[in-house]
C-alpha cells in the first residue's frame, strides 16, 4: 500500500476525530492510540530522550533510513502516549526537511490544544518542538562548513571514497561512469558524515533518471562512515560536453575532436 | 450557617465546565473567591484607587484607611502583639523569601545551619537553598514517616549551636495532616533557635494564634483564603524585624534619603517598598471575616465534616493509595492525596476534568515528598466549605468512570 502523503496523512486524523462528539469518546479513542503504539524497550529510555515541559513522562527517539526519519516513542501517560502515537503516526517515514518545515497546524483543528489542561497543552508543544528538532537535525546540512584542519582531515579519505562510490554508477546510455561524464555538479560531505550530492543528466529527457539518482544514493549510502546521503536533480547549467572529464574523453574517443 | 448558603457567596462556582455543573476541588492550591471581596477591590478600583500613604487628598485618605484597617483584621485575626508585626506582601512566598533574604543577611553566616522539613513545599525550600549557596551555610532536612507523619522526635537531635532557622509548614499541601508546630516552637526554642512557620494551608482550616504558637514568623496567601490574589502576609516578631536589613528599597520604606546613607521607615514601612496592592489587600478583610464565622460555626463545621468523611470513605478503596494518613479526624485537613494503581495522575485528572471535576494533579511543588514516595505525581483533591456531597458523588462517580477507562 503507497504511503498517505503529509497532507492526506494529518487529513485522516482530523476526520478521525470529527467522528467523536464528545471528549470523553476522544479520549477512549487516544487510548486506544496508545495501547497499541509500538513497544518502546524500558532501557532505552533514557534521560537524553525525555521531553522537558510535561507533566507526564514522554520518551522520542528517531532514526534516519534511507533518508527517511523514523520515530518511536512512549509515556507513562496513556492519553499522553496516544497524543504521540498520533503524532508520530503521521510523521514518521517521512523526509527531515518535510517535517522540519510543516506547521503542525491540524493539532489545532482537531482541538487539542485549546481542550487540553494547561500543562499538557505545553507538553504538546514539547513533542512537537521535539520532532521538529529531530527532523531539523536530520536535514542533511548542505551548504559548507567550517573545517577544522582535523575535520579537513577526517573527511578528505571519505571524499575519496564517495568518488570512487559515484564511478561506479554508469549512465545507461553511455560507457562512462556518472561522475567522469561530469553529472556531478556538486558533493559535500558535512561533519556528521552526511553526503549531499547535486546532480544532472545529459539531457532532461532521460527516461532511466529515477533508477540514477537511486543508483548513487545507494552506493553513496554504503560508502563505509557515510551516515545518510541526499541526492538533488538539476538541469541549471545544462549538461555539454565541456563537462567530461579527461578520462571520458579518452574513452568515447573525443580528443581529437577537440584538439 | 448551611453550605448552601455559602454556596451563594462564590459566584464562580454557579458555571458550568464542558456542559457540567463545576465540581471545584482544587481548592487549596486557590480557593474560589468570595462575592464581598470581589465587590470591595472593585469598589476601590472604582472609587478609592490612590496611592496611599502619602498623599493628603480625599482618594489617598479612604485608600490608606481601608488599607490599613486591613492591618488591624490580620493582627486581630492571627491574634499578633502589634500592628507593626504584620506586613503585607504578595503572598506566603513572598513572606517566606522575605525572611530568607532580610534575616539571612542579618543572621546567617558561613557555616550555619537552617532546617526544613521534607513535606515542605517548593516556596518554603528554594528560598533557604538560596539563602544557602549565598551564605555558604547548610540546608538540613527533618524527614517524615511512612504515614507521612513529621519525624518531630528527630528534631532535637538535627538542631545544632549553628541552626538559626528552622522553617517548617503547619500544614503540608500534599498530606494535609496538621503538624505538631506548637510542639515544634517549643523545641527550638529550648535551643534558642528561631522558628518560620509556613501557614498558606494552615490559616484555612485551623487558623493561627501566633503568640499562643510562639512562632517567630508566620506567613500566609490571600487567594487560598476566599482573598484576592497577589495578597499575602508576613507576621515576624518585632525582635526580629526591627533587626532585619529591608528586603526591596524605594517607595513609603525610607526614613530620610541622603546620598551619604539613608534611614528606613519603622515598622512594618521598612519591608513595604513601593506602591502595595491597594485594590486588593483589602479583600483580607471580608475573607477573615468569613473563615471566622466558618470556624466558630459548629452545625456548618458539622455538616462539612460530613462531606469529608464521605470523601474520605469513598477514597479508602483497595486500588487507591492515600498519602499522609491520619490519626483522627482532627489531625487531617479536608485534602486527600492519592494514586490509583495502573491509571497516571494527569489521565485521571485530565478525564475528571472533562467531566466537570477540577482537581489537581502532578507534584504540587512537593518534588521532594515525591521522590520519597516513590512516585512521580500524585492526585489530590481538596475541599473548602462550599463543597457538597453531591460535588462528592459526581466526584467519586466520575473518578469511577476514569478508571474504568484506563485500568
Amino acid at each position: 500500500m503507497k504511503m498517505k502523503t503529509l497532507e492526506e496523512a494529518k487529513q485522516a486524523v482530523v476526520e478521525d476525530f470529527s467522528m467523536y462528539d464528545e471528549w470523553l469518546d476522544k479520549y477512549e479513542y487516544l487510548i486506544e492510540l496508545g495501547k497499541n503504539l509500538d513497544v518502546y524497550p524500558e532501557e532505552e529510555k533514557t534521560e537524553d530522550k525525555l521531553i522537558k515541559g510535561c507533566q507526564s513522562r514522554v520518551w522520542l527517539d528517531s532514526k534516519l533510513e534511507d533518508g527517511k526519519l523514523w520515530f518511536r516513542a512512549d509515556s507513562d501517560a496513556i492519553i499522553t502516549k496516544g497524543i504521540i502515537s498520533l503524532l508520530i503516526g503521521v510523521y514518521s517515514g517521512r523526509e527531515p526537511k518535510e517535517i522540519a518545515e510543516d506547521d503542525f497546524g491540524f493539532i489545532e483543528q482537531i482541538g487539542l490544544k485549546e481542550n487540553l489542561s494547561p500543562t499538557r497543552a505545553n507538553g504538546l508543544v514539547s513533542m512537537i518542538d521535539k520532532i521538529r528538532e529531530l527532523a531539523r537535525e536530520s536535514v542533511i546540512e548542505k551548504e559548507p562548513e567550517v573545517l577544522t584542519a582535523d575535520d579537513a582531515k577526517e573527511l578528505a579519505p571519505l571524499y575519496d571514497n564517495v568518488v570512487l562510490a559515484i564511478k561506479q554508477v554508469y549512465d545507461p546510455e553511455i560507457p562512462v561512469n556518472v561522475y567522469d561524464l561530469g553529472l556531478i555538479y556538486e558533493l559535500v560531505i558535512n561533519k556528521k558524515h552526511e553526503a549531499y550530492i547535486k546532480m544532472t543528466f545529459t539531457a532532461p529527457t532521460c527516461p532511466m533518471a529515477d533508477e540514477v539518482l537511486a543508483d548513487v544514493k545507494k552506493s553513496v549510502s554504503d560508502v563505509p562512515g557515510i551516515t545518510g546521503c541526499e541526492v538533488e536533480l538539476t538541469f541549471e547549467p545544462p549538461w555539454d560536453q565541456s563537462m567530461l572529464s579527461d578520462e571520458a574523453r579518452l574513452e568515447l574517443g573525443l580528443d581529437d575532436i577537440d584538439k | 450557617m448551611t453550605i448552601n448558603d455559602i454556596r451563594g457567596m462564590f459566584p464562580a462556582l454557579q458555571q458550568q465546565v464542558y456542559g457540567h455543573p463545576l465540581v471545584y476541588f482544587d481548592n487549596a492550591a486557590t480557593s474560589q473567591r468570595l462575592v464581598n471581596a470581589i465587590r470591595r477591590m472593585d469598589g476601590l478600583a472604582l472609587g478609592a484607587n490612590a496611592n496611599i500613604h502619602r498623599a493628603v487628598h480625599k482618594l489617598a485618605s479612604d485608600a490608606t484607611e481601608e488599607y490599613e484597617s486591613t492591618r488591624d483584621a490580620v493582627r486581630d485575626f492571627i491574634n499578633a502583639g502589634s500592628r507593626e508585626e504584620i506586613v503585607f506582601t504578595s503572598g506566603t512566598t513572598a513572606s517566606i523569601n522575605l525572611v530568607a533574604y532580610s534575616f539571612g543577611e542579618t543572621f546567617v553566616h558561613e557555616g550555619d545551619e537552617i532546617i526544613v522539613t521534607e513535606e515542605e513545599h517548593h516556596s518554603n525550600i528554594i528560598p533557604w537553598q538560596l539563602l544557602c549557596e549565598r551564605k555558604k551555610a547548610v540546608l538540613k532536612v527533618l524527614g517524615i514517616d511512612d504515614e507521612g507523619h513529621l519525624k518531630v522526635d528527630d528534631l532535637k537531635s538535627l538542631i545544632s549551636p549553628r541552626t538559626k532557622l528552622v522553617a517548617v509548614t503547619q500544614v503540608s499541601n500534599v498530606l494535609g495532616i496538621i503538624n505538631p508546630v506548637k510542639d515544634i516552637v517549643n523545641i527550638c526554642h529550648s535551643a534558642s533557635c528561631p522558628v518560620l512557620i509556613d501557614g498558606a494551608q494552615g490559616i484555612v482550616h485551623v487558623g493561627a494564634d501566633v503568640q499562643d504558637l510562639d512562632c517567630d514568623f508566620y506567613a500566609f496567601s490571600g487567594h487560598k483564603l476566599y482573598a484576592a490574589t497577589g495578597t499575602g502576609v508576613l507576621y515576624g516578631k518585632k525582635k526580629w524585624l526591627e533587626q532585619m536589613v529591608p528586603f526591596m528599597g524605594g517607595g513609603e520604606m525610607i526614613g530620610s534619603v541622603k546620598f551619604s546613607g539613608s534611614t528606613y521607615a519603622p515598622l512594618p514601612g521598612k519591608f513595604e517598598a513601593g506602591t502595595q496592592n491597594i485594590n486588593a489587600v483589602p479583600t483580607l478583610k471580608d475573607s477573615i471575616s468569613f473563615v471566622r464565622q466558618i470556624l466558630e460555626d459548629d452545625r456548618l463545621l458539622k455538616e462539612t465534616a460530613a462531606v469529608e468523611e464521605y470523601l474520605y470513605s469513598a477514597l479508602k478503596s483497595k486500588n487507591i493509595r492515600l498519602f499522609g494518613v491520619p490519626r483522627g479526624t482532627e489531625t487531617k485537613i479536608p485534602l486527600f492525596s492519592f494514586v490509583v494503581e495502573g491509571a497516571h495522575h494527569e489521565d485521571l485528572a485530565l478525564i475528571l476534568d472533562k467531566m466537570g471535576v477540577a482537581v489537581r494533579s502532578g507534584q504540587m511543588c512537593a518534588e521532594p515528598l515525591m521522590d520519597r514516595f516513590g512516585v512521580t505525581g500524585m492526585i489530590r483533591v481538596s475541599l473548602a466549605p462550599y463543597n457538597t456531597m453531591e460535588e462528592v458523588e459526581s466526584f467519586v462517580k466520575a473518578l469511577e468512570k476514569a478508571i474504568s477507562m484506563l485500568v
